[in-house]
């Protein structure tokens, strides 16, 4: 299992991570969510040992990471980074290398991945020289080579094209079928949705919600009202006692009611503004979780 | 295949060095200054030759020549300091020829009863040298006439008083050339290591390598593996030098030449691990390879500093300016090998300079390298060096 636990950081005045813990499974795949800013690049930076935490750790089978451990993680920089001027394959197989591979099995293994993720024919141009999706491609290959026990990976689907992030996903659900835990963060939501076992939003250098995408709305279910009235004013529902509007867009209104706020008042303020085409309650995707756990600080966050 | 197993930090600093070095041999700046050096070694070679052979051979021509006339003429060639080579002629008109094309300097007419001397433009030394010689056989051939034979001339004792002065120019010339070498080496080979820094920063790699390595890891890998290449290199240029110089017989005494050269190779050593160092240093502290120049603009002006004191010891390696900064780390490598080349320096000396050097390289290794792992993460603009001494990773 992988754990993160407690960590605590602050650059100067500005504290960046406030206890942030959560645990990956093996063979799962976890989601990092968060607005810019939260946290996401700091925690992945603490797991690889670029950035020292002020407190907490980093665990892979019950033992803090160190050098040698981290070797066996595959890294993705959020920035993405090589040598502009070697060659693919040698790339590589020199990442393979300072993942602890001696020579033959480095280079053996460099051709097989730049051969499976498709850059056969350009395993000798320089990086440079190739567009920034197949760059993607051989940062990917230049994560995987090793053949890692974890995952760590900084947005890795950014700037991809739809076809490249299929191929992206595919690659990491592979990845997570042979036993080895990922970790990644995305601003794509749908696609964590998807592909993610268990998820965690981090909202302003805290966990504001982890688990399962399921355990997520169970946890909002029964909370959410959504609510379409093509004819109401944009405040229409702000006088109903216990409701929050989430999102509102010309009319179709997602509401949350506070434990005890009645949905009968909510339906007649609606039948006040004239016609309601749809009233019920709302599976939150995950989009709308997000929103609701980024949007407003909690109340022990405002005490802080 | 094997498994990933753990490695030492001699492994990965191997590794390191090993990508630099393989890098560098790919590199066509790398190559092309390289050949440059060469190429300049070998024509400053080449015009010595030249030059020395210029000076030192006489081509005489001479129709009807004879064994005493040649002896005669080579004697006077030697009095003369020039080597004297006799080109027999058949007649007149092969005199002219050879005197026109420049093969001979002068062509003398000997079998005639009044020798005459052909020559393209009156020339005093030839004229000299030729009617020196002419002179002397029919002094000789008269007294002979005479029946004088053994005629008692007292020889000249000759008492040098400074007999060295030819070789201690020799010794001036090589420690210059060896300054302008270490000069040309260390700002050529710190620009490279400070080159590497950026383009790791710039290019985000060096996340990627700090993620399976210590920043002095990475450090030490890169400035041992150009260091390697650099060391080749000077060996290279050193070994060019020497047995050029040795072979073309252009230096009188061999031993001080290579006794030269090898302080001038463990004098870069010392150097580099400086100025590499510091190199390394100021280049992590930019993020785009445009913002380089400003940071090791001040060091390169140091180095430069330091060559023109040099230059100046050639000519006065006891003044005070040479014996001063012949101690001061940074410059000590370009100064020191000049007074030992051009001067007399004692062994303590040497060992002072060189114990310094050392220990400005520990300080340097020891402080640049908190600023180096301070700074490699940090992107965006120039880093302050406190900043870097400060930054918490």
């Amino acid at each position: 299992m992988l754990e993160f636990d407690g960590l605590t950081k602050s650059f100067g005045a500005n504290q960046v991570l406030d206890g942030v813990s959560f645990a990956v499974q093996p063979g799962s795949m976890f989601g990092f969510c968060g607005s810019n800013g939260a946290g996401k690049t700091t925690t992945m930076r603490v797991a690889m040992g670029l950035v020292a935490p002020d407190g907490g750790e980093v665990r892979w089978q019950g033992r803090a990471l160190d050098q040698s451990a981290r070797r066996r993680i595959g890294y993705m920089p959020e920035e993405r980074g090589l040598y502009p001027k070697m060659k693919v394959a040698e790339q590589v197989a020199y990442f393979a290398r300072l993942h602890g591979m001696d020579g033959r099995a480095a280079t053996t293994s460099a051709g097989e991945w730049v051969e499976r993720l498709g850059l056969g024919e350009r395993r000798n141009d320089a990086v440079e020289k190739l567009s920034l999706g197949n760059q993607q491609r051989v940062q990917l290959a230049a994560a995987l080579v090793s053949r890692p026990e974890v995952l760590i990976l900084d947005e890795p689907f950014s700037g991809l094209d739809p076809i490249g992030v299929d191929s992206l996903a595919e690659a990491l659900l592979d990845q997570a079928r042979a036993g080895v835990p990922v970790v990644f963060s995305s601003h794509q939501l749908d696609l964590v949705e998807r592909l993610c076992d268990s998820v965690g939003i981090l909202a302003r250098g805290r966990m504001v919600a982890t688990g399962t995408v399921d355990e997520l709305r169970r946890r909002e279910a029964g909370r959410l009202l959504r609510v379409v009235v093509p004819d109401a004013g944009p405040q229409w529902a702000d006088a109903v006692p216990g409701a929050r509007v989430v999102s509102e867009q010309a009319g179709d209104t997602i509401l949350e009611l506070s434990d005890g706020a009645d949905d009968q008042s909510v339906l007649a303020a609606a039948l006040r503004t004239g016609r309601v085409t749809h009233f019920a309650w709302q599976q939150p995707t995950l989009v709308e979780l997000f929103r609701g756990a980024v949007a407003a600080p909690t109340a022990e966050e405002v005490a802080a | 295949m094997s498994e990933p197993r753990t490695l030492s930090s001699t492994a990965l600093v191997r590794l390191v060095a090993a990508r630099e070095i393989s890098a560098r041999l790919r590199d066509k700046n790398f190559i092309i200054s390289s050949v440059v050096i060469l190429v300049i070694l070998l024509g400053l070679l080449g015009f010595q030759v030249a030059v020395g052979s210029g000076e030192n051979e006489t081509r005489v021509g001479v129709v009807g020549s004879s064994a005493q006339l040649e002896q005669a003429l080579q004697a006077q060639g030697e009095a003369l300091d020039t080597d004297v080579v006799v080109v027999d002629l058949d007649d007149e008109a092969a005199a002219r020829e050879a005197v026109e094309a420049e093969d001979v300097e002068g062509a003398l007419l000997a079998g005639e009863s009044d020798p005459r001397l052909l020559v393209q433009s009156s020339d005093g030394f030839v004229e000299a040298l030729v009617g020196g010689a002419v002179t002397q056989l029919a002094v000789a051939e008269q007294l002979t006439a005479a029946g004088i034979t053994d005629l008692a001339a007292p020889e000249v004792a000759v008492e040098a008083l400074d007999p060295d002065a030819d070789a201690d120019e020799q010794k001036i010339l090589v420690a210059l050339i060896g300054a302008a070498l270490l000069y040309t080496l260390l700002i050529l080979f710190g620009q490279f290591v400070a080159q590497g820094v950026v383009e790791e920063k710039a290019s985000r790699v060096v996340e990627l390598l700090l993620a399976t390595m210590k920043p002095w890891q990475l450090l030490a890998g890169k400035i041992l593996g150009l260091g390697v290449l650099g060391l080749a290199q000077i060996v290279l240029i050193a070994g060019v030098g020497v047995g050029g110089a040795i072979a073309f017989d252009i230096v009188d005494v061999p031993g001080d030449l290579i006794g030269t050269a090898v302080s001038v190779i463990a004098w870069f050593v010392l150097g580099y691990a400086l100025y590499a160092s510091i190199f390394a240093v100021a280049a992590s502290l930019v993020s785009r390879q445009e913002d380089l120049n400003t940071v090791i603009m001040p060091l390169t002006l140091v180095l430069a500093g330091g060559f023109i004191v040099g230059v100046q010891a050639a000519s006065d390696p006891d003044g005070t300016l040479a014996r001063v900064t012949s101690f001061v780390p940074g410059l000590s490598p370009l100064v020191m090998p000049v007074r030992q080349a051009a001067g007399n320096v004692a062994i303590w000396e040497i060992g002072v300079a060189v114990v310094l050097m050392l220990i400005a390289v520990a300080l340097v290794v020891r402080l640049g390298g908190r600023i180096y792992a301070g700074a490699l993460l940090r992107t965006g603009g120039k880093i302050k060096m406190r900043e870097a001494l400060t930054a918490e990773r």
